[in-house]
């Protein structure tokens, strides 16, 4: 590779992610000269000591390994009961009657109205959050999944048949592979709304994880711990997302490249 | 036949659990905060005659409609602006992919102290969450119109501005009311935490308000209430998207019945 298409690189790379660096110099000249003077926007140094103290003590860690693990518990319980249970409604109609309006009327009803009512049911701590992230996760997983079984080409599981493969293989050999990409497609809907759905949760009412860690840094007026805690939820939700995205490229390997 | 049994089958579990509910719930074997349909109906009545309901409801209405308008609008201009224009979308794309992973509920205390625990706040916060959906959906509505209709518009002598209005925008326009949806569910989601969490009036206080007097079925009513205001604020936006876009279901495929 020449000097000239390295430069070439770097500037264009430079072109596509400038945005970011701007905006926090911006931010921090205008903190400096004193233009803008508030408890509530520190500077972007300030934001970032906090960041670097708090993880060094490992108050953030801590926080965000329960809000993490929160999120991955009900993400991978709706995935575990999500996916059967949309195989069951693609393949049997009295499933699919039965259970259709709940899902799909279901769909757009805000779910979080009733995390009042999950808190009476399982307690403020960790089981209601999970229970509630959940459900949360549920519905899309399930709605993707059911198209994507659906949708599944009748010709191939009857040429499966015609091979003599019974229900079982064709199941795991050619339903399953044909659904993938829509499986994962679910799957990458629900990641993000566990995460945040776990947060808000925990601003509603928790002592332990980010959501906490945010309402109680901000009723003492410490905004930079506050940024910092933003920072590393974004960061850990581009981390899942990247994970997911790996995960996808193993099992959809005939995908690969198309996201 | 098979059509009745059919609707039968699909009525039977929701109408068999709100039975279980009520029965369960009066013979008292259920715990008392689950209330029961019949209490719920009652108090809905109580709230809906003294005006609390509505006051709530059109703080509530007030709140999601200015934010989602808001917050969309901006949304839709940014995107479709990135989806012409790479300078537009090399400054935003960084940054919307940053801050997409960031639950916007984490800004409310900052809102709350800068704007006051009244309406602002709250339609600034709806605002912010429904700017990212429908950026990502118009951005790449934009990019995925097919070049050849710019392109045989261009060659006929279309001006730019009828190519933005009748070529670009109709070639996006599925993909943008996709977008308008996510924004939709996300509003309602922000609205409810944000009057959980700060508020002095709007349908979350009345539920926060309820659980704190421990008046169960007052909760139950504000949750109903809530919900259905949800679900009706989706089905006018496909409503709107059906009378604008005969046809084109992308993005509502759970409508399809096969």
């Amino acid at each position: 590779m020449s000097a000239g298409m390295i430069a070439s690189r770097i500037s264009s790379s430079f072109a596509r992610w400038y945005s970011i660096p701007l905006l926090l110099l911006i931010w921090q000249a205008a903190v400096a000269s004193g233009l803008l003077q508030s408890r509530l926007l520190p500077a972007p140094g300030t934001v970032w000591t906090a960041l670097i103290d708090e993880t060094g003590n490992g108050a953030l860690i801590h926080h965000a390994s329960v809000t993490v693990s929160r999120a991955l518990t009900g993400f991978a319980l709706a995935t575990l009961a999500g996916i059967p249970f949309s195989v069951a409604m693609a393949r049997s109609a009295l499933v699919r009657n039965l259970f259709e309006p709940i899902f799909f009327i279901g769909y757009p009803i805000p779910k979080i109205a009733l995390f009042p009512v999950f808190t009476y049911i399982f307690g403020i701590g960790t089981p209601s959050k999970i229970a509630f992230t959940f459900l949360e996760c549920l519905y899309p997983i399930v709605v993707t999944c059911y198209f994507g079984f659906r949708s599944v080409q009748t010709r191939l599981i009857w040429s499966a048949q015609n091979c003599g493969a019974g229900r079982m293989t064709i199941l795991r050999r050619v339903i399953l592979p044909a659904a993938m990409p829509s499986i994962f497609s679910g799957l990458r809907i629900a990641l993000p709304i566990s995460i945040i759905v776990v947060v808000i949760t925990e601003m509603i009412g928790d002592s332990v994880g980010l959501g906490y860690y945010i309402t109680i840094w901000s009723t003492r007026f410490h905004f930079a711990n506050v940024y910092a805690a933003i920072i590393v939820i974004g960061i850990c939700g581009m981390a899942l997302d990247q994970a997911l995205l790996a995960v996808r490229c193993r099992a959809v390997y005939w995908q690969r490249g198309e996201s | 036949m098979r059509v009745a049994s059919r609707t039968m089958q699909n009525w039977l579990l929701p109408v068999a659990a709100l039975a279980a509910w009520e029965t369960l719930g009066a013979a008292g074997a259920l715990p008392r905060y689950l209330s029961t349909p019949t209490a719920i109906l009652a108090a809905l009545w109580e709230i809906a005659r003294t005006g609390e309901l509505f006051t709530a409801l059109a703080a509530s209405l007030y709140r999601v409609a200015a934010g989602f308008v808001l917050g969309t609008a901006g949304g839709m201009l940014a995107g479709l602006a990135a989806g012409m224009v790479p300078a537009v979308r090399h400054f935003f794309d960084p940054l919307v992919s940053f801050l997409y992973a960031i639950p916007k509920v984490a800004f409310l205390p900052v809102l709350l102290l800068l704007l006051g625990l009244g309406h602002a706040s709250k339609i600034a916060l709806i605002g912010f969450s429904c700017f990212f959906p429908v950026f990502i959906a118009s951005r790449h509505a934009v990019l995925s119109v097919n070049k050849l209709f710019v392109w045989a518009a261009q060659n006929m002598g279309a001006p730019p501005r009828a190519i933005f209005f009748r070529v670009i925008i109709p070639g996006a326009a599925p993909q943008l009311f996709a977008g308008f949806r996510i924004a939709l569910a996300h509003a309602f989601v922000v609205l409810f935490a944000a009057e959980l969490i700060g508020s002095k009036a709007g349908l979350g206080t009345i539920i926060s308000y309820a659980e704190e007097w421990v008046r169960f079925d007052l909760m139950f009513a504000g949750i109903l209430c809530f919900a259905t205001l949800g679900f009706l604020g989706d089905r006018l936006l496909l409503a709107i998207r059906w009378r604008l876009l005969k046809g084109q279901m992308l993005g509502t495929e759970e409508l399809l019945r096969q």
